[in-house]
């Protein structure tokens, strides 16, 4: 256990040691935020919106600002310590031990990254259950730390893994944004018709969060999908990790692959 | 002239031995579109162009607005990481006595032709959906909002850690080209005049709905992405001196 906290502990100071990724982390949420509702204010009151825009606008600002963060956080996570993670492998840690210190370590910017967004949020939008907000902020916040940790683990180039992220995130933040009415469907076989937006990852977690800040409750329907999401995603990034670690998952046998 | 041929042969080089890359090129703005064509909802965009309103279904105007938007993304990322990849060789071209305004020349280069595959890509997938009134000048616009973006992912390049230029490139595009300079918005702050997409995304909009295009706008972008390329290979120049 000491071991986990120990790397955990190096990565987050690794991180911490980069004044830019800080000032990334306390500045940047809170300037995305602004410009979100700023620029979705200039777009008429569409029926789709349901409150004023430049509420929706802050809303979805805080919510892409922290989970695009995690995304890239894992992503880079993965990527860039690849090579050190090859020498602690051979240096005796269990690969699942280094995925958690990846996950451990980009949870804690998570939530850090939404404590700043909530607060930036709070300053010009009344929230109604500061608590569940701020726990749906985070939970995004994993669904898309954990796709970059997927990424990350599958093209593990930061170029070709960032073009996967960003154009992932692209769709997501124009599908779930609720700017525009998607309603379509799409047949899966013993399943029936499912929503395009039920495969859109910030969904779910947008609803919830929306519901938490503007009316206090949990948007029934939405909590079991979205943490399906993080589940689903968290059992893919094992399998996917461990697919790469070879027979060093379990073992500290040298990490061979 | 042929250091710069030399520094953007050997990028090119660099690029075409990646393959995954090369694919995504193709395959990224391709799935993007295919997906926005696919969701359309149904319904009328009301599609503001200046003192001009036009009324056209959303089905169209969802592939004509994301086109731009994803090639102007793809070029911003591309160039991003075209500095960070090379930053070690380009060092040492310095030192070979390569001058920062060449450097930056052959990454302009590339990103050419990074913009062009961006573009062809982008627009191939959209007239599948949509068929814009003046063709010419819809890939003209496409084409300068991913070269103007392009830039700009060069400029993160040279002056900001990968982590921090991915995030802004990607909001930076998001809030400007998707939500600022989105025709389908009333009532744009004056300053989104300002932001990198405004002139371009105005000339493949124009291009898209109404089939005139205003000229001016195609020099505004041409003098934004000269002032874009001036400050790079000062912040080049400057990051040279200092390493």
């Amino acid at each position: 256990m000491s071991r986990l906290t120990t790397v955990t502990r190096l990565r987050v100071t690794e991180l911490a040691r980069q004044p830019l990724t800080l000032v990334m982390l306390l500045a940047l949420p809170p300037i995305v935020i602004e410009m979100y509702g700023v620029a979705v204010k200039s777009f008429p009151q569409l029926p789709t919106l349901g409150a004023d825009p430049a509420t929706v606008g802050r809303m979805t600002g805080t919510l892409f600002a922290v989970a695009f963060l995690a995304g890239l956080v894992g992503l880079f996570q993965v990527i860039s310590a690849r090579r050190g993670d090859e020498r602690a492998a051979i240096a005796g840690f269990p690969r699942w031990e280094l995925l958690a210190t990846r996950l451990l370590t980009m949870v804690i910017i998570a939530v850090a990254g939404a404590t700043v967004a909530l607060a930036a949020l709070s300053y010009n939008v009344d929230v109604a259950t500061a608590t569940l907000a701020f726990g749906f902020l985070v939970l995004a916040a994993l669904v898309y730390g954990l796709i970059g940790v997927i990424v990350g683990t599958v093209v593990p180039q930061e170029l070709e893994g960032s073009i996967v992220l960003v154009f992932m995130a692209d769709i997501d933040n124009a599908l779930s944004s609720g700017l525009f009415p998607i309603d379509a469907s799409t047949t899966i076989p013993l399943v029936g018709d499912v929503a395009v937006t039920d495969f859109v990852p910030l969904y779910h977690p947008r609803e919830l969060f929306v519901t938490a800040v503007l009316d206090g409750g949990v948007a029934s329907g939405h909590l079991l999908p979205a943490l399906g999401w993080v589940f689903g995603l968290l059992t893919i990034a094992f399998v996917a990790y461990g697919h790469t670690a070879g027979n060093g998952w379990f073992t500290s046998n040298g990490g061979s692959a | 002239m042929t250091r710069v041929g030399a520094a953007l042969r050997s990028g090119a080089t660099e690029l075409r031995r990646t393959p995954l890359l090369l694919a995504l090129l193709v395959f990224a703005p391709a799935y993007v579109i295919y997906v926005f064509t696919l969701v359309a909802p149904g319904g009328t965009a009301v599609v503001h162009l200046g003192g001009e309103v036009v009324r056209t279904p959303l089905a169209e105007a969802f592939p004509a607005f994301t086109t731009p938007m994803t090639a102007a993304l793809l070029s911003g990322i591309t160039g991003l990481f075209l500095m960070h990849s090379s930053a070690l060789a380009d060092s040492r071209l310095v030192v070979a006595g390569y001058r920062a305004h060449q450097v930056v020349l052959a990454r302009l280069g590339l990103l050419l032709g990074v913009a062009a595959v961006a573009t062809a890509v982008s627009v191939g997938v959209m007239l599948t959906a949509f068929s814009p009134d003046h063709l010419g000048w819809f890939v003209l616009g496409t084409g300068l909002t991913a070269l103007v973006y392009g830039m700009v992912g060069v400029l993160a390049g040279v002056l900001l850690a990968r982590i921090t230029g991915v995030y802004l490139i990607l909001f930076g595009s998001m809030i400007d080209l998707f939500i600022f300079q989105n025709p389908l918005a009333t009532d744009a702050p004056a300053a989104a005049r300002f932001l990198p997409g405004h002139y371009p995304l105005r000339v493949a909009m124009e291009a898209g709905f109404t089939g005139t295009v205003e000229t001016a706008s195609v020099g505004w972008t041409l003098l934004y992405l000269g002032v874009l390329t001036a400050i790079t290979i000062g912040a080049f120049y400057r990051e040279m001196r200092v390493t």
